[in-house]
């Protein structure tokens, strides 16, 4: 290491670190830099859509309380709002209301609409970008999850370092801790963003800990191998994840 | 307003205001803001307001450090030094014939810090890992003093690998300590202690305090080689 001081050899250092910093900082954008910022706005837009649908249920329902009663989900009332063009039912208990007044809401009814458009069209492109990024833990943990456990570990390559038990309760860091401190009196989480998959829901309560456990064991081979740009095993691992909790 | 002037550490002002006390850097880059500090004027000077809160070198003079170490027209090495709050400070503090070494792993943050370096001239970004030194040891020198404020679980390591590589003899190092990353289930004051029972083998411990309230379950040594 150099021991020289002086102006002028600063001079040259503050060039070189500046110059060489601001390659670094070019060169460390990558996939998972796009997929994290992705999926966080995904996020974003879910609780946007939410808060928006609810005012849109109250408003609307001013109007056509028939209506908004009937339809369960905020994405089918939005689309039926904006089918109907303010017709109803002629003995419905909603007020008499302007076109003027009326317009507003299909405003907003639009607005949300393409809002849920928007997420569509990230959600695609996510998978387009995993394909070639990650195929086998998209094969094995689906779009979302997958997006969500890269955004949690920051890259790739921090995910393939990762334990499967870390990946296991990876987004349950909160439950984790109360646990770690209190010891015995908070459980340990089974889950974290694992908990959101399809394979859960399926089994029986007692068996959650477990299909999360095996799970996370798979992710963590798919991602192994999705890291050093191995053969493509996905189908594989899901098919032996279904064999095993049928 | 009350009047701003010298504190007992070098190249740091203070104020009294409403019985709290105010610390102050002088500025650099007249008129150009780092963060959304507060700027005042004094007889034509320009100081920058140094929030304790967010600056863990600016609690440690506000608990009544006697000795930080920086000075005029050293050469320093930053290590964790995020998007440049307290290095602008210790960019004040050494002057334009100074040096800081700025270094941060993250990329996100080294962007904001090269929008610093590119104002003041004294500031030389680092993109690099500190845990290995030798890495970026050819884009730094001997140093006058090593600041280090990284969350990482291994920093006593990190902090002593850099003061092998770097530091002059007879140089300060300071350390700031997070219990909470070191491990959370431990009581805070256990692993200070423990902090500086490594400390003590290879440096003379010149001060320790704990950063409360400004910084929850943080403490700073301040250390000789």
């Amino acid at each position: 290491m150099e021991k020289t001081r002086g102006r002028e050899h600063f001079e040259s250092l503050y060039k070189k670190n500046l110059e060489l910093t601001k390659k670094q900082v070019k060169e460390s954008v990558n996939e998972d830099s796009f997929i994290a910022h992705a999926i966080g706005n995904v996020g974003e837009l879910d609780k946007a859509i939410n808060l928006l649908s609810k005012r849109l249920r109250e408003w609307y329902a001013l109007y056509n309380p028939e209506m908004e009663r009937e339809t369960g989900e905020h994405e089918k009332l939005v689309q039926a709002v904006l089918e109907n063009k303010g017709k109803r039912e002629k003995n419905s208990m909603g007020a008499e209301i302007s076109s003027g007044d009326l317009s507003q809401i299909m405003l907003l009814a639009g607005q949300i609409k393409e809002l849920y458009d928007l997420r569509k069209k990230h959600e695609s492109y996510l998978e387009e970008i995993m394909k070639k990024h990650c195929p086998n833990m998209l094969e094995v943990a689906g779009v979302l999850i997958s997006a969500k456990l890269l955004e949690h570990a920051g890259s790739l390559r921090r995910l393939m370092m990762m334990p499967a038990s870390t990946i296991q309760i990876l987004g349950a860091e909160k439950a984790l801790f109360r646990h770690l401190k209190t010891g015995k009196k908070a459980k340990p989480p089974k889950y974290g963003i694992l908990s959101q998959h399809p394979l859960i829901g399926k089994v029986k309560k007692e068996e959650y800990g477990k299909v999360a456990r095996t799970l996370a064991d798979k992710i963590s081979i798919a991602v192994k191998v999705d890291y050093f740009k191995g053969k493509f095993i996905g189908d594989k691992l899901k098919e032996e994840l279904e064999k095993k909790f049928q | 307003m009350a009047k701003i002037q010298k504190s007992k550490i070098f190249e740091v002002y203070e104020a009294e205001e409403e019985k709290r006390k105010l610390l102050y850097t002088i500025n650099l880059t007249p008129e150009v803001k780092v963060y959304d500090e507060i700027l005042t004027k004094q007889d034509n000077i320009e100081y920058r307001r140094w929030d304790p809160y967010s600056s863990k070198l600016a609690a440690l003079i506000l608990k009544g450090c006697p000795n930080i170490g920086f000075r005029k027209n050293d050469i320093v090495l930053y290590l964790g030094s995020a998007s440049g709050t307290t290095v602008s400070h210790v960019s004040d503090i050494v002057g334009k014939e100074g040096f800081v070494f700025a270094v941060d792993i993250a990329p996100r943050v080294m962007r904001d810090l090269v929008f610093v370096c590119e104002e003041r001239k004294n500031i030389a970004p680092i993109l690099a890992d500190a845990n290995r030194p030798e890495s970026f040891a050819d884009r730094a020198c001997e140093v006058d003093i090593i600041y280090q404020d990284i969350a990482q679980k291994n920093q006593v390591e990190i902090f002593l690998k850099n003061i092998k590589l770097f530091l002059k003899n007879n140089g300060y190092a300071l350390l700031a300590v997070k219990a909470r990353s070191i491990d959370v289930t431990k009581n805070p004051k256990d692993i200070f202690k423990e902090v500086k029972k490594v400390l003590e083998k290879s440096l003379t411990i010149i001060d320790f305090r704990p950063l409360e309230p400004f910084q929850k379950d943080h403490c700073m040594f301040v250390c000789k080689k």
